[in-house]
Parts: structure tokens; sequence; C-alpha cells
């Protein structure tokens, strides 16, 4: 009973207590709190995730003698890394109450420049990944301004930008593929240090900065504030634009820190790159219990989310199940994982 | 012969885990009578009529429908047993016509088997001028007013040939005026012959309109009484063992009249809304806008809060002129703003109570964009503590407090800023009587320590019993002041209308 919660609380007092009202509360009180603090940990809403994560790794490495090898974690440690540092730009916006479908073609547009950049013009690398991502921050800055200010709905600014960024792609690079990259570029995608790879030390930090940002900071305060209620973080003298267009930036940045690496990774700057990763990292974000509304959600979800989804991918591959059904298989985990977080929240 | 109530529960006993909602309660209604139902949130009215509503089932107990036993089980046999429930949300398509809203369901066929939108017309008026409502049932329900579609809602019941119908805080959300035409038509149902449950927290409107009164106080009946030989003074002790007298509180210490004001407005315009509208107030004042919904009232307070553009006009803050051109200003300024619409302006409804009450907070909790969480959580504790929240409540979702504690996280919201000018919007709107007299009594409190207050509000006693001095807006337009010894429901309510005095 949540309504009059108030009621409910004085009655079950008086009549659980009895006696005297004080020394009760106070011996009550510190083992209420360790059972309250396990109670919050039990039902958070990523336990049940992280639970079903475990079991699938555990499951996979009892029915595959492949997947806990090096050779295969490295693998799906480096899609993870990849696919969540979009995710995680994923949930800062869908957590506004918007959705930036533009980030898989960012990861295109920046694999094409820092072809060009550095294959071509033969920037130094660094010269290259500050350009590309200052490209990338552009985009989200356009996402950002045209939502914000001209009130179209990020749906479809981003729609739109999915499209021109595409196409720019398309265009710089004549529709070919580029490679002969400088081996230091190449080491940020398929390197590793003490043993796990240089994309999954960034994705680990950027996550956990994002993690600290939505929960520690001002910005992120905000930005729950405008997913919840726009119009109250309005009359509560938060500048409202200031932060929708800061969280499209962080989106598309995040995309390009991703479209760097998967660069590297790949060797090639390719204007195919990153079709259709909006929809893992929107589906990752769901999954981890980001309200499409906005206002509710965190980048532990996401992770979480994101790791699910690839596992799957892998499981699907290792267990010999053919790759075309892989698709079929994501969709009815975000649909599923949706219905039973309503479920949750019905029953609340 | 005997004669049963319309309507009888006995000994209704609903649990929820770890709580009794409704011990023993036992509530009757003859046809053709309107029984008010109150009490404070939390009371169990509300348990109280799902379950007749067939939206919740009763652990104990036997609805009796003439006499004759039945079970309730879900809306749809409610609704066949003749009982319509009239909730706060109204549940209108409002981009249909008012007719397919009322025939929502049975629409009437022609004889390809299409929809008969001649009927369905000549019906919906038909069943519209039977009880005195003047709309057009072509007119399309986003258009009307919050008070015209509860009219279309309870056209609706009535289709289904309800016998009773129960009307959850149906003035709420209406204007003085609207709730005058409400209450005709809850005269017009009950001369028809059909009962209403009526659950209001408005003194005057349930004298004007009830026959009995029930009253309830945490999940049991304390009384049933006629409303011709009680008084809302003995209602209110029922139902929070508190006086009337009480509810308003009295001012302590006198204002300063030759003190600055703390806000002077001078000639301010904003859009078709408000014209040339001028006031004052000073520091420790209360000054309430009274007028109708669409007087301008609100507008005034936005403009000034800066949430809506300034058309002309000066807003001078402790004698200053400041620009006040968005709400951050307004805030920098010293101004404080509680909105009209708590769910949709004021809360951030999914989020913690204490992250709503340190929202507009955040630099004074904060170094370098960090947030204290210590910080944080002192704020809300102290706030709490000052506004009477229980403590527990502090890391519980906003939306699930009741209204009264909703309106004070939005308050402690403004509290913690420390402000000069504190804007109050409808401050007790959907809140019940005991919450209500807390309010006034902090809003006294905060005036007492120099805060100047404008207070708007639709209910004529509250702008009575909390006011200094009256400013009464009519069509976005000052139309006159009174000071607080002078002024009347009847002379308010002349300046708002614009009906002259002696002919009222």
């Amino acid at each position: 009973m949540t309504i009059n919660g108030e009621t409910v609380k004085r009655i079950t007092q008086t009549t659980l207590d009895g006696g005297p009202a004080l020394p009760a509360a106070a011996r009550t009180s510190l083992s209420e709190k360790v059972r309250h603090r396990l109670l919050k940990i039990i039902t958070a809403r990523e336990s049940t995730l992280g639970a079903v994560v475990i079991l699938l790794v555990l499951y996979l490495s009892w029915a595959s003698p492949y997947f806990f090898t090096a050779g295969n974690l490295t693998v799906v440690g480096r899609q993870i890394a990849l696919a969540l540092l979009i995710s995680v730009g994923m949930t800062f916006v869908i957590l506004i109450g918007g959705i930036d479908l533009s980030v898989g073609s960012v990861v295109a547009l920046v694999s094409v420049l820092s072809g060009e950049a550095m294959v071509n013009a033969g920037l130094p690398p660094v010269v290259a990944v500050i350009l590309a991502l200052a490209a990338g921050a552009l985009v989200g800055l356009v996402n950002g301004s045209i939502n914000a200010f001209a009130g179209i709905p990020s749906f479809v600014v981003t729609l739109g930008m999915l499209a021109v960024a595409r196409g720019l792609s398309l265009g710089i690079s004549g529709g070919s593929t580029i490679s002969g990259f400088p081996p230091g570029f190449l080491y940020i995608g398929q390197g590793a240090f003490l043993g796990i790879p240089v994309p999954v030390w960034i994705a680990a930090v950027v996550a956990i900065v994002a993690h600290f940002v939505l929960t520690r900071t001002t910005f992120g305060r905000h930005i729950y504030f405008v997913g919840s209620n726009e119009e109250a973080a309005k009359l509560s003298g938060i500048r409202v634009r200031r932060v929708k267009i800061s969280v499209f930036v962080v989106a598309s940045t995040l995309a390009a820190v991703s479209g760097i690496l998967e660069t590297a990774r790949l060797s090639v700057g390719q204007p195919a790159a990153g079709n259709g990763y909006e929809l893992l990292a929107i589906g990752a974000a769901v999954i981890g219990g980001t309200s499409l509304f906005g206002g509710v959600g965190g980048i532990l979800g996401t992770a979480l989310g994101t790791s699910l989804l690839l596992l799957i991918q892998n499981a699907l591959i290792l267990l010999g199940i053919s790759a075309y059904w892989q698709q079929a298989f994501s969709g009815v985990i975000i649909v599923g994982a949706v219905a039973l977080n309503m479920w949750r929240r019905q029953r609340n | 012969m005997v004669t049963h109530p319309l309507i009888a529960m006995r000994g209704i006993v609903k649990r929820y885990p770890g709580v009794t909602a409704l011990r023993d309660v036992s509530l009757s209604v003859e046809s053709g009578e309107v029984m008010a139902l109150v009490g404070e949130n939390g009371a169990g009215k509300s348990t109280l009529l799902k379950i007749l509503a067939g939206a919740a089932r009763a652990d104990e107990g036997v609805i009796e429908i003439s006499g004759e036993t039945v079970q309730v089980h879900s809306p749809r046999e409610s609704q066949a047993r003749g009982i319509a429930v009239i909730y706060q949300e109204l549940n209108l398509a409002n981009d249909l016509s008012v007719a397919e809203n009322i025939y929502v369901g049975r629409e009437p066929k022609t004889r390809l088997g299409t929809v008969d939108f001649r009927t369905m017309e000549r019906g919906a008026a038909e069943l519209l001028s039977s009880l005195g409502i003047d709309i057009a049932p072509t007119e399309i329900v986003g258009n009307l007013n919050i008070a015209l579609r509860q009219m279309v809602e309870i056209a609706k019941a009535l289709l289904i040939d309800a016998r009773v119908v129960v009307m959850d805080e149906p003035t709420s959300s209406l204007t003085e005026e609207e709730v005058e035409t409400l209450l005709k038509l809850v005269r017009q149902l009950r001369s028809n012959g059909v009962s209403v449950i009526y659950v209001s927290h408005r003194m005057r409107e349930i004298f004007e309109i009830a026959d009995r009164i029930t009253v309830m106080r945490d999940g049991a009946v304390v009384g049933v009484r006629d409303a011709k030989t009680t008084t809302p003074n003995d209602l209110v002790h029922m139902m929070v063992g508190r006086e009337l007298e009480d509810l308003y509180g009295v001012r302590t210490s006198p204002v300063d009249a030759t003190a600055t004001p703390t806000l002077e407005v001078r000639g301010l315009s904003s859009g078709k809304l408000l014209h040339d509208v001028s006031f004052s107030v000073r520091p420790g004042e209360i000054l309430a806008l009274a007028g109708l919904i669409g007087a301008g009232r609100s507008d005034a307070a936005m403009t000034i809060f800066g949430a809506a553009k300034r058309g002309g006009g000066e807003i001078l803050i402790d004698g200053q002129p400041m620009a006040l051109r968005t709400p951050r200003e307004a805030m920098d300024a010293g101004i404080g703003f509680v909105p009209e619409d708590r769910k949709h302006q004021g809360l951030f409804l999914g989020l913690p109570v204490r992250e709503n009450m340190s929202s507009a907070s955040l630099s004074k909790i904060s170094r370098l964009s960090l947030v204290s969480r210590r910080r944080d959580r002192d704020l809300a504790r102290q706030y709490a503590k000052q506004l009477g929240i229980r403590e527990s409540a502090i890391e519980v979702a906003a939306g699930t407090l009741s209204g009264g504690n909703q309106q004070k996280v939005v308050l402690a919201r403004w509290l913690a800023r420390v402000p000069k000018l504190l804007i109050l919007d409808e401050p007790t709107r959907g809140v019940d009587v005991g919450a209500k007299a807390e309010i006034y009594q902090l809003v006294r409190k905060i005036a007492s320590e120099g805060v100047a207050i404008l207070v708007i509000s639709s209910e004529l006693t509250e702008v009575l019993g909390i006011a200094d001095r009256i400013l009464v807006m009519r069509e976005g337009y000052g139309v006159g002041e009174l000071a607080a010894a002078e002024a009347s429901e009847k002379r308010v309510m002349a300046m708002a209308t614009g009906v002259q005095e002696d002919v009222s």
C-alpha cells in the first residue's frame, strides 16, 4: 500500500511494538537497516538481470569448451566494449525521454573520416582522432540544437541525421573502404594492456565515469529532472535546452569513440560500419531497465543489458546455431525484458 | 413491506499486506439520495469506492443492491448493476465528439452495420438537455473545459441506466462558477431518482448538496450525520479532531505598511492573457489573486516568475526593476513558485522526495557540480521535519505520497532556497483538511518571517481566510483591490464575474 503509506506505517508500528515506543524503535533500527540494505540489493531492478547474465555465463562455460578460452573472451569483451560505449550514450538520451537513431551512422562517418585523415591526408593519429571526435560532437550538437530549439521530436531529428551522416560517409569515401592505417593507431583497437583489450579498458572507464556523472553530479540530476518532468524542471530553474543539447553531444561523441575503436580493430575505414547499432543500443538500455519515457534507469542496467545481448550472440555462434537467427532472439529478449520490468513496476 | 436501501455495503473489511485498510465499514444509500463521503486522505474512501466499483475485492462483508446480496467482481459487473463511478481522471477520448464519447462501446448501428451518427447525436442531445447541460453533441471533447467534460462523463454513466453515480472529488479542479453548474446537475440527478455518492473535501458544497454525510477516519466509519442537523465544525472535528476556526490561523504581527514592497508590478502585460496589471506585496504580507479560471491570475504568476514572456510593464523586487526573463533569473532575484498543477508542473513524480526537495538548490549542496550526498540528505531531513513529512518517506518516489504531502514537497523545494517572495498557485488543491491546515500554518509562519506571499486560489473561503489583501482579476485585468476586512464572498464574486454588486 503506497497511497496511504503514512497510515500504514502508523498502524503497523503501534500494533507491532505495543510497549514503550523509544527503546523498541532503537532496537529494531540497526538490524532493520541491514535487512533494508539487503532487501534493496535483492529487489533492485538490476539484480534479476545480473543473475541472468551470470547464469548465462555459467551455462556457456559448461555447454561449450570454447567459451572460457582467452581467445573467445577477448573477442566477446571487445564486442561488449564497443557496444557499451554507444549504449551508455543512448542511456543518457533515453533518460531525458529522447532517442538517438543516428549513432550507427556516426560510427560510419567517424570510420570514414579517420581513414581520410590518417591514410589519405597523412595526419598524425592523435590529430585525426581529435578531428573525428569533434565531428561526432558536432553531429550531437546539431541533433540536440534542432531538438531543443525547434522542438522537433528527437526521433525525427535523429532519423534525419541517420540518413545524413550515412550519406556523408558514403559521399566522402565514394562508397569504398579505406585501409593502410598506422600501427600505432591500430593498437587502440587490437592491442591489450595487462592482458585485457584496450577497448575494454576504455569502455570500462567511460561506463564508470558515466555512472558517476548520472548519480553524483548536478548534470546527472538535471538529466533525471528533465526526463521525469520537463515542465517542472523548467520551473525549478533548470536550463532544459542546455541539458538536452549536452546529452545529444555525449551520445554522438561516445558513438564517435566507438567508431574510432572499431576502425582500429578492423584496420579499415568503411562507410557501411555501424549499421543497426542504434537498435542494439536502444535494446541494451531498455533491457537494463531504462524507461523510454525518461527519468528512470542507469548505467549499471545498460552494462548488463549490453552484456546479455552480446553474450547471446556469442552463445548462438558457439552452440552452432545459425547467426541468421540471432536478431529474432534479440527481439524476443528485448520485449520480454520490458514486459518483466513493467510487471514488476505494477506489482510495486 | 420492508424497504431496502438502494445500496448497502455491510461489514466491509479490506486487508492489504501489513495493514487493514477498511475495518467493518458500512455504507448505505437510499434511492434519490445524495450521500456525501468525507474523510482525510488515507481514511479509506477510495478503497471503499474501489470495492463498490468492482476494481478491488473485499475480504469480508457484503454488498446489497435493493436488498439482494450481489457479487461485484469486476468494473463491468458493477456497471451492469447500475453503479457508475466518475473518477478524478476522466475516461474520455479528447479527439472525439461528445456524442461519440457518450455512446462509446454501445454505438447505434444502421442497417449496413455502420455507426448511426444521426441517432447517436439525437440521443445524446436528448440526454444532455434532460440534464440541463448546454453542450452540442458534435462538439469535440478536447475543446470543453474540465467541468463540461465531467458532465459528459456523467451523461455517459446515465446512458447505461446508472442508479447510483459515484463522484470522486469532482470539483477539485473546478472554479466556483463551474462548481455551481455541477451541483445543479447533481440536484437534477437526484430529482430524476438517481442516487449520488459524493466525495469531497469542500465543506460548502457538501452542505449545499448532501442529504446525509458519512464520515470516515483511519479505515472506519466514525459517524453518519444528517446534513440538516450537523455543522462543518462537527464534521471537521469527526474527521481530524480539530476545529474549523484553526484552519486558516490568524495574523500574529502587523505588516509594516511603510516597508518597500518586496514585489511591485506596474502595468504588467503578457500576450492576450494579461493586460496592464499593477499591484504590490510587502514583506510579511499575504496578497491573494482572486478570480475565475482564465482571469489571468496564473499568467501573472508565470510572467513574474519568468516562465511566460512579458509583453510590457515593470517588475520591481525590493524597489529595483528586474528583467526576470527566465525562471532562473526570477529564482536568483529571490522568488519561489509553487505552480498550479502539482503533477505536471511541480513534481518529479518518479524521483525520490529527497531529489525533489533539493532540485532548486543543487548549487547549495554541491561543489564543482559534485552533489554532496550528506548535504542532500540533511536538507531533505531538515525540511521533512519542518513540514511534518515522516523521515522514512524521504527515499520514496514523490508520486506515491498523498496530495498534501506532495504539496509539502514542492513547498520544501522553495523554502530550501529561503525566498523573499513566494508565489503559491492553488496551494491546497486536492489536499485534505488536515494537510490544508498545516499548509496554511506554514504559510503564516513563512510570512511572519518577512517573506512576501502571493497566493492564487479558486476557493473563495481560502482567499478570505488567509489573505491580508485581495486583488480581483477578470479577463486579464486587475478589476479591484480589497482589504481582508472589507472583503466578502459576495463582493469578490461580483467583481470577479463583473456583475454589479448591488444587483447580486
